[in-house]
């Protein structure tokens, strides 16, 4: 296995096929965001974001930088859900959402500003990110989520 | 193609797979720094470069004059989803379980 320094800028995309207004759905409220991404109910408004687990404890808490519906959501991003995480410095994700053809659109997830936060970094590359956009992308397109 | 075609055949290569070696290791690199690591002509990486954006296992993003190229996983996380899962997961962990109760009897 091959030891890495887990980036500092993290770019993931894929296709959906889905609108802009289900994927902008999909990734600012709660009732959607808890089928893919690790059981986490996400509410986004335009000042607030907000990730809880089941049981309400608070995953995630920080503020929204660009909330532009359905193009494009900028918020901070703190690893809640971990005590060592947690301590880390905010990162930030950035969700672009651009329609192709046949109805089709683009996701990219960037997530930077990682450098304060090296074991948030390494937590959410490798299977972290792709995990939940793959969901995501199952989700959408299947109506069932990927696993469970 | 579909997209799992696209992806097949840019890992179907060692320079491709190389160049995502080199992304996995470190990201956000420009042409120059991928073509120094390389016996290759610029031209030839570039070309290289284009399949494997073609199939989004990279990415580029503008940075100031320079072009910065990130490796994208989904797409390998999204074949593993298909294939791994469905048609190995069973049969590898019997394996690998094998495998372990093997060595540790020696």
């Amino acid at each position: 296995m091959t030891t890495t320094v887990a980036q500092t800028t993290q770019v993931y995309q894929v296709f959906i096929k889905a609108n802009a207004d289900q994927i902008w759905e999909a990734i600012t409220k709660p009732e959607w965001t808890a089928r893919y991404f690790h059981g986490a109910r996400i509410t986004v408004t335009p000042d607030r974001y907000d990730s809880r687990s089941a049981d309400g404890d608070v995953w995630g808490d920080s503020a929204v930088e660009v909330f532009d519906p359905p193009r494009k959501l900028v918020h901070g991003w703190r690893s809640l859900y971990d005590p060592e995480m947690a301590a880390e410095d905010e990162s930030r994700v950035t969700w672009e959402i651009e329609e192709d053809e046949g109805g089709v659109c683009l996701l990219t997830v960037t997530h930077d500003r990682l450098e304060g936060a090296p074991k948030t970094a390494a937590g959410v590359s490798g299977t972290g990110w792709t995990g939940v956009i793959s969901a995501l992308k199952t989700l959408l397109e299947t109506g069932k989520p990927l696993y469970g | 193609m579909t997209d799992d075609d696209h992806v097949f055949k840019a890992l179907a290569d060692p320079t491709r797979r190389h160049l995502l070696d080199r992304l996995f290791e470190r990201d956000g690199r420009t042409l120059t720094e991928l073509e120094s690591e390389l016996e290759m002509t610029r031209f030839g990486v570039m070309k290289h470069l284009r399949v494997l954006e073609d199939a989004g296992l990279v990415v580029t993003r503008r940075q100031g004059r320079e072009k910065l190229h990130f490796l994208n996983p989904v797409p390998i996380r999204l074949i593993h989803d298909r294939w791994i899962d469905k048609y190995a997961e069973r049969r590898v962990s019997a394996l690998s379980e094998l495998k372990t109760r093997l060595e540790g009897r020696r």
